[in-house]
């Protein structure tokens, strides 16, 4: 039978209650040395890439998480049997360890700001047409003027994305351990944040996001949180090259996606 | 355990079950689809998984857009509605 992870945690005890996973199948542990890995058998008929397994992933690793210390797996993580599993958590065990120690007690919060990117890059891009000479007749001066006015756009659009991302950190970066800062994915989307914080501040960081919520602006916010330390695994050992990355291959395997379309199954 | 849905906004935004639970799915996504402890097993993700992550960020942020129309106070430049 296929086993479908949930996580790490730092125990080799069985499931003090009943948990039902994917499927409705029962999550158990298995012990490897003073660590176990949260599983479930996962029958074939099983479709695993749904809104509502998803969901359940999610909703069986915040239940360990309530009592363990938690690495919560990548989705879709899923082994041919017992044995297979024991050799991979065998290779990366070290690691685990050391995740386990840094993340105990604490949980991973998000924080999203999203600004008028659009808007903001339009006025600095009308800013610097207005500075420019009417009439450029030589075609080659003008292509070069026209790069190097989209590269100042550029360059004062990220500085200003950078100005704002600081003052917003400035609110978290005290209360957390660890934080991890994407700027910009979007135009739109200024910042997204993780921040890893010791449970026992978790109000703390929740009136920090209620200062910077009230201290006024046009940017938006967006809390989210506590989660599992999604964002705060690092995982050294190399193993078989396919660690710490996203691992795209043909081995994907035939399913539905949430829209229920065929996924690829070459 | 905390409540699944665990999205905090603006006081005064006016968000439904549904949108909760979609604006939740995609923090899921976000982080569980390419974080996370990852090491090999039998299934992998495919490259259609991650344009959902895109197509995730695109609709969570017309999400938000949305409750600020439904707050009255929309915000220029705003994607529409995803269907």
């Amino acid at each position: 039978m296929r086993l479908y992870t949930y996580a790490i945690i730092d125990s080799n005890s069985g499931m003090d209650e009943p948990i039902r996973g994917l499927g409705e199948a029962s999550v158990y542990n298995i012990p490897y040395h003073d660590i176990g890995i949260v599983v479930s058998d996962l029958d074939p008929q099983v479709q695993i890439k749904t809104k509502e397994s998803i969901l359940k992933h999610e909703e069986v690793v915040e239940r360990l998480m309530d009592r363990f210390t938690v690495l919560p797996m990548r989705l879709y993580t899923v082994f041919s049997g017992k044995e297979e599993m024991l050799l991979k958590v065998k290779d990366y065990y070290e690691d685990f360890i050391e995740n386990l120690d840094r993340v105990r007690n604490k949980a991973e919060f998000g924080i999203k700001v999203i600004w008028t990117g659009n808007i903001i890059k339009e006025r600095i891009s009308n800013a610097y047409k207005n500075e420019s000479p009417a009439h450029l007749t030589q075609s080659g001066t003008k292509f070069m003027k026209e790069k190097f006015e989209k590269y100042k756009i550029d360059k004062e659009f990220e500085e200003e994305a950078d100005r704002c991302s600081a003052i917003v950190d400035g609110f978290f970066n005290r209360l957390a351990s660890e934080k991890k800062l994407e700027k910009l994915k979007t135009d739109n989307l200024l910042l997204s944040a993780s921040y890893l914080v010791d449970k026992e501040k978790k109000d703390d960081f929740k009136k920090a996001f209620e200062e910077l919520r009230s201290s006024g602006g046009d940017l938006k916010y967006l809390l989210s949180g506590p989660w599992p330390p999604y964002n705060f695994i690092i995982l050294s050992h190399s193993g078989d090259g396919k660690v710490g990355g996203m691992d795209i291959s043909d081995k994907a395997f035939q399913h539905k996606d949430m829209e229920g379309n065929e996924g690829r199954g070459e | 355990m905390d409540s699944p849905i665990k999205i905090l906004q603006d006081k005064n935004s006016y968000l439904d079950l549904r949108k909760q639970e979609r604006v939740t799915l995609l923090e899921v996504l976000d982080r569980a689809l390419e974080k996370g402890v990852v090491i090999s097993g039998d299934i992998v993700i495919s490259v259609a998984d991650v344009d959902l992550v895109y197509l995730g960020l695109k609709v969570l942020l017309s999400s938000v857009e949305t409750m600020e129309r439904l707050r009255g106070a929309p915000l220029s430049g705003a994607a529409e509605e995803p269907t």
